[in-house]
């Protein structure tokens, strides 16, 4: 069994210290793209020349591909696995979970050898650990009841 | 699981098509993006099999419109429906905020809506999530050899429940059962 929240909320301040340290790290790892996604794959944060729309498909197929291989595991007797690995000719792309509900994406080109791909990945993924976990422990910032009123009002106008 | 983004003022919401195999639930998705402005939509990415028969899932994100400053995004995504793909169907399940069951009207179609809806419970109950917001589109109502309404409606058991008839191919209540899941999952919130 697997309780879930209904929903995760993200603030201007979390976004801004995720933001500050893929800049550094992109820099650091000499990743090309840094990708942070939720387990039901929606995008969180990007850095690097990924655009929006590609970073938004690249998180649902990542969720994706984390929760199939969960499945396995489960079918292999492992509670999860916490990392898969894909490799190209050109690109590669190193998915590891954060926490329970968050994941990593983290996209090298083939100069990179694995070993420095899975410390990167390891090192990001520690630095960005703590905004999730005082996230968790903090109060949550909630939407308006103006919010949710207009939610409820008009959202048959958006047809 | 919703996403509200206070840094970027959106709400994203993830809404599943599930249903048995053939029963238009990729239909229903190719109709939505045919149908809606091209700056409200993104990407469409399908996972097929050599036959088109859908492998993994498909995956549209729509963006509706602003409400109160907020930007209400839509993650739409179809389960792949043959018996052999039980787990990937879970597991798209995941983190779900609302769901289009899309049942094929067709008789000889019968057990397999059973065998699918009772799937999808399941699958719910394992995620921990009985309240999902879930509407009902009996699909194919254009084909020969359709069950009654009310036939289906048993079947199912979905008395007092969203029920739209669909034909998906020509766009029937395509968009009907996109507004009604939304109305649901946004009084979630």
């Amino acid at each position: 069994m697997e309780g879930q929240l209904s929903s995760l909320v993200i603030t201007k301040e979390d976004i801004e210290t995720i933001d500050e340290l893929f800049s550094q790290y992109l820099v650091d790892s000499q990743a090309k793209d840094i990708i942070l996604l939720n387990k039901s794959g929606e995008l969180l944060a990007k850095s690097g020349a990924v655009t929006r729309e590609s970073a938004v498909a690249v998180s649902a197929l990542a969720a994706g591909v984390f929760s199939a291989t969960n499945e396995l595991a489960k079918l292999l007797g492992e509670y999860e696995f916490t990392l898969t690995f894909h490799q190209g000719k050109e690109t590669n792309i190193h998915i590891s979970l954060v926490d329970p509900l968050i994941l990593l994406a983290v996209i090298f080109d083939n100069k990179a050898p694995i070993g420095a791909i899975r410390f990167w990945a390891k090192k990001i993924s520690g630095s960005i650990k703590p905004v999730f976990e005082k996230m968790a422990a903090g109060p949550r910032q909630e939407p308006s009841q103006d919010l949710k009123k207009g939610l409820q009002d008009e959202i048959d106008n958006l047809f | 699981m919703s996403l509200i983004d206070f840094s970027k003022s959106e709400i994203t919401f993830k809404v599943v098509y599930y249903g048995p195999a053939m029963s238009g639930k990729t239909t229903n998705l190719s109709w939505i993006f045919r149908t809606i402005p091209e700056k409200v939509k993104g990407q469409f990415t399908s996972i097929a099999t050599e036959t088109e028969r859908t492998l993994f899932f498909d995956f549209l994100p729509v963006e509706l419109g602003t409400i109160k400053g907020f930007k209400i995004r839509l993650s739409l995504y179809t389960v792949p429906g043959q018996e052999l793909y039980k787990l990937t169907r879970k597991s798209v399940l995941k983190s779900v905020d609302g769901i289009v069951f899309v049942a094929d009207s067709n008789r000889d179609r019968r057990e397999d809506n059973i065998k699918n809806l009772a799937d999808m419970f399941k699958n719910l109950e394992d995620y921990e999530l009985p309240d999902t917001p879930i509407i009902y589109q009996l699909n194919k109502r254009d084909t020969p050899a359709i069950m009654p309404v009310s036939e289906l409606v048993d079947d199912l058991q979905l008395k007092g429940k969203a029920v739209y008839l669909g034909m998906a191919s020509s766009g029937v209540s395509v968009m009907e059962c996109l507004k009604g899941i939304t109305r649901e999952v946004v009084s979630k919130i």
